[in-house]
């Protein structure tokens, strides 16, 4: 019948309240295990993302807003200008495209269009990209899809993609699962996406660099050398992705939060309640010879345990919830985007274990502190 | 071993300041002492001074030869813990543990290691016959036998003195003389014991009786 014992008695006895109490720690535990997951699993695709990348720089108009595709803002000249300095620069391929966006949320009604040049295919994007079925190279006139944008839309060779009233193209290949972003992208030759966008001007150039030289650097001297682009690096862009998924965090950890309030309060409520009840009870154990620090001690670890338990299965729900949502997001994008890490894990417990401290708190205080008389109804 | 001198408590209710006990002082002999009064005499106000559970307005108390009058709650629940045991009218047990645990509690918070702890208990559940029953819940013993577990904890760390306050007084006759029996047994030797009641015929099997009118002793019975 240690301290342990003593909790577990207590809270047993009055066990559908204490259920509750458990059920909402946990339940707030898995919401924010869940909503942080996302960032975690964000960082994990885009770092890997990065890394497969072919590309070191992406030029972009000026104002180009990073997680939106890319206008056709780039007139035809500025191909010129970057293929003149590219030498100087240490720059090995330069590849302008077109990106077009149509459909929705869903991944199932949004399609991303990517126009390539004649001599360019995927592999200008994505060198691991390889074939399923058909070719790689969408020139002349065809479509080469992503694995997942293919057994989403049901895309086989053959079938007519329509990209606008005017155009429609067949599919002439299908990828391989890349595991990357790339599996959600449709690759089209460039002067039909020009065509269907009625523009000469290119959304992108995607810069290829001779291996020794310094990526930030070229970007920095591309910039001062051509008024009216952005050059951004992969490195660049992996600062600022990370910038925005701490801001995607804070505000994910902030709608959490609440989630956390609430159970905090589902805790201290059940503790209070429980100490009112128990006056007596304390009472008597003061009366046989216990000091203030067991009273204390007792009220504050009820408290704790509840918030331990309850944040363990908190976590583990999480962890549970994060697969469901990844079985989700692989089928729909390819990409597992939640990762439930370690240090969230860690992190939740710490949170959920500081919820029980703060809760149990008050309620141990004001249990340890009635005097024994009044404690024992004696005055 | 339990000794008040000029005890004197005074609450304050609104303007008035009530005083509960006044000046009261006596030096218990070993064995059994009743204490006596109507309501409102001040038998409880001074159960709660002579064992420490309130602190007095004036006056001493000295028990096992420490002054807890002078000495904070914590400390005054260490003095209790090591050389006083209670029995009261009701509520006496903890509800959510055994018999058994319930006996085991002062040894707990003593410091006594498990399986000693567990056996003295048992051993002193046999002691008021209830070694049957160590599992059971406070909520599944009678009033007598609730009370019974309670004589059984009080004397678990073997103390010097023994406070009841009306431990009869919920009982009918058969467990109340069985409960008294096992109350007085205890009051041997050099132990002492200190038996609060309205019930004369309680009172009369102690070996002397303490008379309290409106906060005062007023006599003293040797029996």
């Amino acid at each position: 019948m240690e301290l342990l014992v003593l909790v577990w008695r207590n809270l047993t006895a009055r066990l559908t309240r204490s259920a509750f109490t458990w059920l909402g720690i946990a339940v707030a535990t898995a919401s924010m295990v869940l909503f942080l997951s996302f960032g975690e699993g964000l960082r994990h695709a885009l770092a890997a993302e990065m890394g497969n990348m072919g590309p070191q720089i992406r030029v972009v108009a000026q104002g180009t807003d990073a997680f939106s595709p890319p206008l056709p803002e780039l007139p035809p000249e500025m191909l010129g200008q970057i293929e003149e300095l590219a030498p100087k620069l240490g720059i090995k391929k330069v590849v302008p495209a077109v990106v077009m966006f149509r459909g929705g949320f869903d991944p199932a009604s949004s399609f991303l269009f990517y126009g390539l040049p004649e001599g360019s295919d995927p592999r200008d994007f994505y060198p691991k990209a390889e074939v399923a079925a058909g070719r790689l190279d969408p020139h002349p006139d065809g479509a080469v899809v992503g694995s997942k944008k293919a057994e989403l839309n049901h895309l086989t060779l053959g079938k007519p993609l329509r990209l606008s009233r005017e155009v429609t193209i067949p599919v002439v290949g299908v990828m391989k699962p890349a595991g990357s972003m790339i599996d959600s992208f449709i690759f089209v030759p460039m002067k039909t996406l020009q065509k269907v966008l009625g523009t000469k001007n290119y959304g992108v150039f995607l810069l290829q660099l001779d291996p020794n030289v310094n990526v930030d650097e070229v970007a920095e001297k591309l910039e001062a050398a051509i008024p009216g682009i952005d050059a951004q690096s992969t490195n660049e862009a992996l600062k600022f992705a990370e910038r925005a998924m701490r801001i995607g965090d804070l505000i994910r950890f902030g709608i959490s939060l609440v989630a956390l309030v609430v159970g905090g309060l589902l805790v201290a409520n059940t503790v209070m309640m429980s100490v009112y009840e128990r006056t007596r009870e304390f009472g008597v154990m003061r009366a046989i010879g216990a000091r203030r620090r067991f009273i204390f001690s007792l009220v504050l670890s009820e408290a704790l345990f509840l918030a331990l338990t309850g944040g363990l299965a908190g976590v583990a729900a999480g962890v549970i919830g994060s697969a469901v949502i990844n079985v989700y997001t692989n089928h729909a994008v390819g990409l597992a985007l939640s990762a439930v890490t370690p240090r969230l894990a860690l992190f939740s417990m710490a949170v959920a274990l500081v919820l029980g401290l703060v809760a149990g708190l008050l309620p141990a205080r004001n249990a340890s502190r009635i005097p024994v008389t009044e404690a024992l109804g004696r005055i | 071993m339990l000794r008040a001198e000029g005890l004197t408590k005074k609450y304050r209710q609104g303007e008035a300041t009530i005083t509960a006990l006044d000046g009261f002082s006596y030096d218990f002999p070993p064995g059994a002492t009743a204490i006596v009064g109507p309501s409102g005499s001040g038998k409880t106000t001074l159960l709660n001074l002579l064992a420490g559970f309130d602190r007095p307005s004036a006056g001493t108390v000295e028990l096992a030869g420490v002054r807890i009058d002078e000495l904070d709650e914590d400390d005054r629940a260490t003095v209790r813990l090591k050389n006083a045991g209670f029995v009261f009218q009701s509520w006496n047990l903890l509800p959510t543990l055994s018999a058994l645990e319930n006996v085991a509690f002062p040894l707990l918070l003593a410091g006594v290691a498990r399986g000693e702890r567990n056996q003295r208990a048992l051993d002193l559940l046999e002691k008021v016959g209830l070694a049957g029953r160590a599992d059971h819940r406070p909520n599944q013993l009678s009033g007598g036998e609730q009370q019974r577990v309670a004589i059984a904890r009080a004397l678990a760390l073997e103390p010097a003195v023994l406070f009841a306050d009306e431990p009869t007084g919920n009982l009918d006759s058969a467990a109340g003389a069985r409960v008294l029996d096992l109350l007085l047994e205890h009051a041997s030797g050099q132990r002492r014991l200190v038996l609060v009641t309205h019930d004369l015929q309680v009172a009369a099997r102690a070996e002397r009786i303490l008379h309290l009118r409106d906060g005062k002793l007023i006599r003293i019975e040797e029996g």
